[in-house]
């Protein structure tokens, strides 16, 4: 019994606090980030801890106005939810085929799918430039539409294909014997049956390209159409002309975080499992 | 396939719209929505992702600025990576961001893994832990290097601790290392819900024998978690590979301190492939494409080896 009770006291006695140690970290960041975005730029270097006096609202219209976050806001709203609908539009009849509709072409065709999430971005961006650039898609909102919903069929597909799946066969056959058309059956039955599954896939999509750097920061160039990673790093760029806005940075910080951590609030489990439970399975 | 075949032919005994019911109308009719269903979807992704993949392979091999003519080059554009110090740089970055990153991250995410199985308030901690997954790289990365900045957070904590002369984090010395420290960050969270998961699968009774016979907690992690999630670790080291190689975002913004692109210092092969393609006077598309099939090659041979590694029997349980 000795042995029994030696060892969850030390563990545990050094352990919790380590794991609520590394949690509060998290935590203190992302409070820093919110009061930060509220203090002048004097305050923040000389009380980085305190509350600010008198919030510096200002530091947000500042960033809304003058370096147009309110545009890039609405140019990413506009472009994230157009990719989720789109992506979810084309990757649920293939992943409901590609679970359902067993022919010979079934585990190819899903291996195939699979094979784009190991697949860097850095290896296509060049034909997809020089192949944008033909048709007149750089520099254009659209443009870059078309590239997020293709590029996000890979892991949608794949994420989907397991998730209709994991669905009961019942319902589908219960149409099919009422003489419901498949096509019928897919519509009525199975995509009212997956929501779950395809409300997470539209979240971590809407997610992933919330912030999405890469694919913009190539395909986009005029100030007008940037997302809002590019007007944060625009504001970077300028800090350095225009000496450091430290506060207006973290109120555009702040514009791009908590619209996150409030669907994170609301839906995080969902997240969470979304984002990890198809490698335990 | 076999499996799903013998799991298909059991409801087919009770209902004819099976699909192992090859010759009935009803499953006649959903395969010829087989090819209507997936091609949009394939279309896509073969156009977008595939065909560009080997447009990308071609193009390595030669000499090109993106527009004009092409001039075939053999396989000069590797070897030209080989010989420049800028690329011998990144990928040795690439390569410690892998093993150096990716080693402390496991640890530390089997330590809290083992920390969190039975604490109060496991919940909170892993909600928390998880969330910088989830937040766009330039923003992480931005609060990064803020909380490294000369008069920034953490030197005034170091001051106040009584050190007089903290280091120049974000001088090109130290710079590396900070972002490594911040990748672990980041990161941990995802890697700790994952083994969570398979953790929680293990069965009670198996720790129970455990303490019965005395073990410590490194036999119990020894020989009963770790072979019991064995599986789950292949998989996250999959994962692990294939993101650790497309970081990109994190080190980028980090430029801010210092100009359009961060000190070469710093670089990992896909900020090499973007600064050659997109960043340098003349776009030199061969070398940028070379990159992107070393990048590829490498994500290959890890995977390869990786299941090879943790190819073996699961233990059933």
């Amino acid at each position: 019994m000795a042995m029994t009770r030696k060892f969850p006291g030390p563990s545990k006695l050094l352990g919790s606090p380590f794991a609520w140690l590394f949690a509060l970290f998290s935590v203190a960041v992302a409070v820093w980030m919110l009061l930060t975005s509220l203090k002048s730029t004097r305050a923040i270097f000389a009380e980085p801890w305190s509350l600010p006096t008198t919030p510096q609202w200002d530091n947000y219209a500042r960033a809304w106005t003058a370096s147009d976050f309110a545009g890039a806001t609405l140019n990413t709203v506009i472009l994230v939810f157009g990719t989720a609908v789109a992506t979810i539009a084309l990757s649920a009849p293939a992943a409901y085929a590609l679970s359902r509709i067993l022919t010979r072409w079934n585990s190819g065709i899903t291996a195939f799918f699979a094979l784009g999430l190991g697949i860097p971005s850095q290896v296509i961006i060049l034909p997809l430039y020089v192949m944008m650039n033909e048709l007149y898609l750089v520099d254009s909102l659209t443009g870059l539409w078309i590239l997020y919903v293709a590029t996000s069929m890979p892991f949608t597909v794949f994420f989907l294909t397991g998730f209709f799946g994991s669905l009961p066969k019942e319902l589908e056959e219960a149409a099919a014997l009422d003489g419901a058309s498949a096509n019928r059956t897919f519509w009525q039955i199975m995509l009212p049956l997956a929501r779950s599954g395809i409300i997470t896939a539209m979240i971590l999509n809407i997610i992933q390209h919330w912030g999405e750097t890469l694919f913009g920061l190539v395909f986009l160039q005029s100030e007008e159409k940037a997302t809002l990673s590019l007007a944060l790093l625009g504001f970077l760029q300028r800090m350095q002309y225009n000496g450091a806005d430290w506060g207006g940075l973290f109120a555009g910080v702040c514009t791009v975080v908590l619209p996150v951590l409030a669907c994170y609030i609301w839906l995080g489990r969902r997240i969470i499992e979304g984002m990890t439970l198809g490698s335990v399975k | 396939m076999t499996a799903t075949a013998v799991r298909e032919t059991e409801p087919a005994q009770r209902q004819p719209a099976a699909p192992a019911a090859q010759s009935s109308p009803l499953a006649r009719g959903r395969k010829r929505l087989f090819w209507p269903f997936i091609a949009p979807a394939l279309v896509l992704y073969v156009v977008f992702y595939i065909l560009p993949t080997l447009a990308t392979a071609w193009i390595s091999l030669n000499k090109w600025a993106g527009a004009g003519p092409m001039e075939f080059a053999g396989l000069d554009n590797y070897r030209r990576l080989l010989l420049d110090p800028v690329f011998q740089g990144s990928f040795a970055n690439t390569l410690t961001i892998l093993f150096a990153v990716g080693g402390a991250t496991f640890a530390l995410s089997f330590l809290l893994t083992m920390i969190l199985r039975d604490m109060a308030g496991r919940k909170a901690v892993r909600a928390i832990i998880f969330f910088p997954n989830i937040i766009s790289g330039i923003v992480l990365s931005i609060l990064w290097g803020f909380l490294f900045q000369a008069e920034g957070v953490v030197n005034q904590a170091l001051r106040a601790f009584g050190m007089d002369d903290p280091p120049n984090w974000l001088g090109t010395e130290n710079l590396f290392s900070v972002i490594m420290i911040g990748l672990v960050w980041v990161q941990t969270g995802f890697f700790t819900t994952i083994l969570m998961a398979a953790v929680d699968r293990i069965p009670k009774d198996l720790y129970e024998v455990c303490d019965l016979e005395g073990a410590n907690a490194w036999q119990r992690f020894r020989h009963v978690t770790l072979p019991l999630m064995w599986d789950v670790v292949g998989v996250c080291a999959v994962l692990w590979s294939i993101s650790a190689i497309k970081i990109f975002e994190f080190i980028y913004a980090f430029a801010g301190a210092a100009g359009q692109l961060p000190p070469t210092k710093v670089w990992n092969t896909a900020l090499y492939a973007y600064a050659e393609a997109f960043a340098s006077g003349v776009p030199k598309y061969g070398s940028a494409a070379a990159t992107g099939m070393v990048m590829l090659a490498l994500v290959g041979v890890l995977v390869v080896l990786l299941r090879r590694l943790f190819r073996r029997d699961t233990v059933q349980f």
